[in-house]
């Protein structure tokens, strides 16, 4: 046997290529597994291998798996028929997959200015003005910012604010406090009526089924009657969190209890937004607590930059919101709504966000009412589309998150009634 | 179960049950019918997800069985269940069949695809359903068998076609779409949509069908909040030829175009401003100079 790895047959030199596709795909985050390399295999033997068209329509349908992989899959595909190396050295770049965290801090493109009468006395410094000195990203062509302003922004980033180097560390106890808050919410989270009915003997609804079923045992004899009561549900719990500038304090914290929701409630959906908006649910999955935020945070290219949450919600709404995400669900919003886009197209979003939930709760920390923060443009556009507003509910005080939850789970909220400044703390 | 030996033999099968595909959607049926394998669809609402279902049963002459999946939907509907009344006369008539047998088996959708040889089973809006419940789909979608405890396991003797739509409400499991090849359908380019609508509406004139998915086209660019699909084109030509037009005008389309959008704010965004007038100016040119283009 002297067939030699250099004389293949045509079969293996197919078989070789299909692989190294499969492989090339892989390595750029595919999910091109042992099954669909199989599937592509089989493929080829049915169709022209020499014909461009159903070759790439062969290697789509087995190892594409969603619209966003399409692009990859475009590229790999055109180097593999064209007999070129399958990857380059910088095939990341290539592909347009930046990563956030080596942009630095030119990315704070659109940062708000975190400065502003009320807030001076508002934000509490714990004494760590001295030692953070970091410089928190603004735009070279934002008016109004000297060198002093930097200065009190400094001031502002205690350890709370959260840098894109910096490592999350989370400490023992706060973990523990993650835990307890997953317990909580896990039996605090709102439930629904279902419409299906499970045999109860408590149930009210006479069950004909279950009753002429369990006559079945006793020849057909009813002795007992049946009787059934609706089952409850968990309500989907949708979380879109702002992660901008202004937010940054709160972020840390914000990023565990979105962790610990979507562990706990099985319905629960994370996005956040500063600029643009990212979806977080995939991302912080996973038992290792500590992994699946670093895995988060990493996901957000846009962390701690500029507000825009008219366009945010509109991009959930056109592409998350379309599709049903938000029907029914316990929409809880948290920004404090400095806006830096157009008030209308922010009130626009709201109100369609808002016709879609079942509730639309919106959590401010800022603690003062809205009309004394100039800033807040984009919440007084808001207010009038908000089920309950939430404010000065400090995110960091993750306690009182699970009960917020929990009180809501009651009925529907009476919508359009016109003084919208009913809030709980 | 027909066997197409060739892509462009399924094509011209689909396409005379007045289902046009392209290159992608034609090779990846072709695949999914002779790998035997699921086929997972995905994409915008109406670019004919379940038509292609109902295509693909009218070509081949199979039934189609259909299985609409909602929140908490579980075995006793998708899969079989007991005819429990049935069950009481027959005890309390004497009768020697025994109870829990095939006879007084219901077959819900997925059993009944297995029963009928090379059925088209079409699973639609399976993101609806609960994760359990797509679980519970693995063992259907792999082996098409099905297990019936106090019967055994059923299998199918020819396996069904499957088609399975979502619109990705949310993500699939891995392990699912694992056992399925995937297409993503995209609108219709312009001269497909024609296609579409020539084919589906002979009565048509060839005029009013090119104005009409001309505008429809440019209509798709604007980031409108809800794009019209194909079966709204359909809806909107039908309307012109109902009122016997033979081309858009201004009037006429501003009072039927509730029949393609569907939201207020885009309505209003379209009706405001003249942007109706100027959309119908390119769709008449669009229409005239594709004509020229096919002459050519």
């Amino acid at each position: 046997m002297i067939v030699g790895a250099h004389r293949r047959t045509p079969e293996q030199a197919i078989v070789v290529a299909a692989v190294g596709l499969a492989r090339a795909l892989r390595e750029l985050g595919l999910s091109a597994s042992v099954d669909a390399e199989h599937t592509f295999l089989r493929a080829l033997t049915l169709i022209d291998v020499r014909d461009r068209t159903q070759m790439f329509w062969a290697g789509h349908c087995a190892f594409v798996h969603t619209p966003e992989e399409l692009a990859v899959f475009e590229v790999v595909f055109e180097r593999f028929w064209e007999g070129r190396p399958l990857i380059l050295q910088e095939a990341g770049s290539e592909h347009g997959e930046s990563d956030a965290r080596m942009q630095g801090s030119h990315h704070g493109g659109e940062a708000l200015p975190q400065f502003g009468g009320e807030a001076r006395t508002a934000v509490p410094l714990d004494g760590a003005g001295n030692r953070a000195i970091q410089d928190i990203p603004t735009a070279e062509g934002d008016t109004g910012t000297s060198h002093q302003e930097r200065g009190i922004l400094a001031a502002w980033s205690d350890e709370e604010a959260l840098s894109r180097r910096e490592n999350l560390e989370y400490q023992p106890d706060e973990l523990l406090a993650l835990r307890l808050l997953a317990h909580e919410i896990r039996r605090q989270a709102p439930a629904r009526r279902s419409r299906r009915a499970r045999p109860s003997h408590h149930g009210n609804r006479f069950d004909v089924r279950g009753t002429v079923r369990e006559s079945l045992a006793t020849e057909g004899e009813t002795f007992r009657l049946a009787f059934s009561a609706p089952t409850l549900r968990p309500r989907r719990l949708l979380f879109i969190c702002d992660v901008s500038g202004s937010m940054e304090r709160y972020s840390r914290v914000l990023l565990a209890t979105l962790k610990a929701a979507i562990g706990a409630a099985r319905k629960a959906e994370a996005f956040v937004f500063a600029t643009r908006l990212t979806r977080l649910t995939k991302s912080l999955h996973g038992q290792d607590l500590e992994r699946s935020l670093e895995k988060a945070r990493a996901a957000v290219p846009d962390w701690s930059g500029g507000t825009r949450i008219g366009a945010a919600l509109a991009d959930f709404n056109a592409s998350y919101g379309r599709r049903g995400f938000a029907r029914g669900a316990i929409v809880l919003v948290v920004s404090d709504g400095w806006d830096r886009g157009d008030p209308k197209i922010l009130a626009g979003e709201v109100e369609r966000l808002q016709m879609q939930a079942r509730r639309l709760v919106w959590i401010n920390p800022r603690p003062m009412s809205v009309d004394r923060q100039p800033l807040a443009i984009g919440m007084r556009a808001a207010m009038p589309y908000i089920d309950d507003f939430v404010p000065g509910h400090d995110p960091r005080a993750v306690a009182g998150l699970a009960q917020l939850i929990g009180g809501l789970a009651g009925e529907r909220p009476a919508r359009r009634a016109v003084a919208p400044a009913t809030a709980g703390g | 179960m027909p066997g197409y030996n060739s892509i462009e033999e399924l094509r011209t099968a689909l396409t005379n049950e007045c289902y046009l595909t392209d290159d992608g959607l034609a090779t990846v049926v072709f695949l999914a019918l002779r790998l035997r394998k699921p086929l997972l669809v995905e994409g915008e609402p109406g670019v004919g997800k379940t038509e292609l279902a109902k295509a693909l049963s009218a070509a081949t002459g199979a039934p189609l069985i259909r299985l609409q999946c909602y929140e908490g939907i579980d075995v006793h509907h998708a899969l079989y269940d007991w005819d429990y009344p049935r069950q009481l006369l027959q005890l309390r008539a004497g009768g020697s069949t025994p109870l829990y047998s095939e006879e007084f088996l219901l077959r819900r959708p997925l059993l009944e695809a297995l029963a009928q040889p090379g059925a088209v089973l079409l699973i639609d809006e399976l993101d609806r359903a609960d994760d359990e419940f797509e679980a519970f789909l693995l063992e259907f979608l792999s082996d098409f068998q099905v297990t019936v405890p106090e019967i055994g396991v059923i299998r199918a003797q020819e396996p069904p076609i499957v088609i399975i739509t979502s619109n990705r409400t949310r993500d699939l499991h891995e392990a699912l779409k694992r056992r399925c090849l995937y297409h993503w359908i995209d609108h219709p380019d312009l001269q497909r949509e024609v296609a579409i609508a020539r084919a589906r509406l002979p009565h048509v004139g060839q005029q009013l069908a090119d104005q009409v998915c001309a505008f429809v086209q440019d209509l798709r660019w604007l980031d409108l909040y809800r794009s019209p699909g194909v079966g709204e084109t359909l809806d909107w030509v039908e309307a012109f030829h109902a009122l016997g037009r033979y081309e858009i005008d201004a009037q006429t389309a501003s009072s039927t175009l509730g029949t393609l959008l569907k939201e207020r704010d885009d309505l209003e965004r379209i009706r405001s401003g003249g942007g109706l007038d100027a959309l119908i100016a390119r769709s008449a040119e669009r229409a005239r100079s594709a004509r020229q283009g096919n002459f050519g």
